[in-house]
């Protein structure tokens, strides 16, 4: 499992953990019944406390992702992977709904909402 | 696994009162600076001084009633080996054989030629990195369930703490139940292997957070004196001057993210905390 944190982001690493895993269970890197390393063993190499890993994999067993068997482990659930892409989209649009309500309190016309949208579209996917 | 209740001792003006806890499994960082009690409460924690009030149990025992074989189950890196300077490393491992049941020799020898430490040389000849790793190898290798470790990286340059570091995570993970109590004064050791954190400043507990928690929502807040005047001080935890405004701590960062637009927040690292939590001047606010 390829797991890189960042610990400068201001992303909690629990979050950054978590995102990564489920990428990887969406990607199909993990399959159903996989076992995730143990959290001890996962800390050590990612060089974060054990309570951090703890926190991402009670996070993602409350989500549906992994279950967590007592005294064996945990394992990659069975997951239905278009519900989980679902599911982020949704997340996604409940984040750009925020801040288009943040936007019209601001007091920003539709074509300024617009335009900062494009701005940024073009950062993060490039000009095509 | 290790329980201390109102733990009181007084040296002079000094006076040391701690309560804290640690479950079985859980790796517990105690922090502060020079003189805040932090060997106190070790050397309680092993029935080393006698308290003058409160409670501390190990393994479920009174810590002064400890028995030989419970004390074999307890791995202590303090800040002397114990050992003779005039000892040889290869005399050190025969003493540890006779000593520990569970001494794993094999496992010991090959962490001392990993680490570079010489069998053949007199501990006195050993350099100040050295003798900081044996110490901590030394508490590393008899299977301790409860490893208490006083400064293992004091005296260590950046790569050979990030090998001792290594070592002891590595031990974590090959003895999942075992828990451990490691000092220090070099904070950011800390934050990539503690669970939880104590801070200790003047023989009291200060604060106690997980290091997650600590990570994710405590920050500093750079800001010149006029927003500081608009900041709501509600989760503040401290504050000094700086240059013409204050360097804040707080507990909830993303609420001043959030609620101040543009302001400059920088994570809070462990040494952050120390800092801000102990100065005179950093504790005007509390």
């Amino acid at each position: 499992m390829n797991i890189l944190l960042n610990n400068s982001s201001m992303i909690p690493l629990y979050e950054q953990l978590m995102d990564q895993v489920k990428n990887g269970i969406i990607r199909g890197d993990f399959r159903e019944n996989d076992a995730l390393p143990s959290v001890r063993a996962l800390s050590a190499r990612l060089r974060i406390s054990a309570l951090t890993v703890k926190k991402a994999y009670d996070r993602l067993e409350e989500e549906g992702f992994v279950v967590t068997v007592h005294g064996k482990g945990t394992f990659v659930a069975a997951t239905d992977r278009e519900l989980a892409v679902e599911a982020r989209r949704r997340a996604v649009e409940e984040e750009i709904s925020l801040a288009v309500q943040r936007a019209k309190t601001a007091g920003l016309s539709r074509d300024e909402v617009r335009e900062i949208m494009e701005i940024m579209l073009e950062d993060c996917y490039g000009n095509d | 696994m290790v329980t201390i209740e109102g733990l009181k001792k007084q040296y002079g003006a000094f006076a040391l009162d701690v309560s804290l806890e640690i479950p079985a499994g859980r790796i517990t960082g105690l922090v502060g600076k020079n003189g805040a009690g932090k060997s106190t409460v070790i050397k309680a924690l092993l029935g080393l001084i006698r308290p003058d009030g409160g409670k501390v149990t190990v393994f479920g025992k009174e810590a002064a009633s400890l028995r030989a074989a419970d004390r074999l189950k307890i791995g202590t890196a303090l800040s002397n080996s114990g050992f003779s300077a005039y000892l040889k490393l290869e005399e050190v491992v025969r003493i540890l054989a006779k000593f520990y049941p569970d001494f794993n020799e094999t496992a010991f020898r090959r962490a001392c030629e990993e680490m570079g430490l010489p069998f053949g040389k007199q501990l006195q000849h050993y350099s100040t990195g050295m003798k900081a790793k044996l110490r901590v190898l030394t508490a590393l290798c008899h299977g301790a369930k409860l490893l208490v470790m006083d400064e293992p990286t004091t005296g260590l340059d950046v790569e050979a703490r990030g090998e001792v570091l290594d070592s002891i995570r590595r031990y974590a993970a090959e003895h999942e139940d075992c828990s451990m109590l490691i000092t220090s004064h070099i904070a950011s050791d800390l934050e990539g292997l503690c669970d939880d954190l104590y801070l200790i400043h003047e023989g009291k507990i200060l604060l106690h957070e997980d290091t997650d928690v600590l990570l994710s929502e405590y920050g500093l807040l750079r800001v010149d004196a006029e927003t500081y005047a608009r900041l709501d001080p509600r989760y503040l935890l401290s504050r000094r001057p700086e240059g013409n405004g204050y360097l804040c701590f707080t507990d909830q960062k993303r609420y001043y993210a959030e609620n101040y637009p543009g302001i400059l927040i920088e994570k809070g690292g462990i040494d952050d905390l120390i800092l801000m939590m102990t100065s005179a001047e950093g504790r005007t606010l509390q």
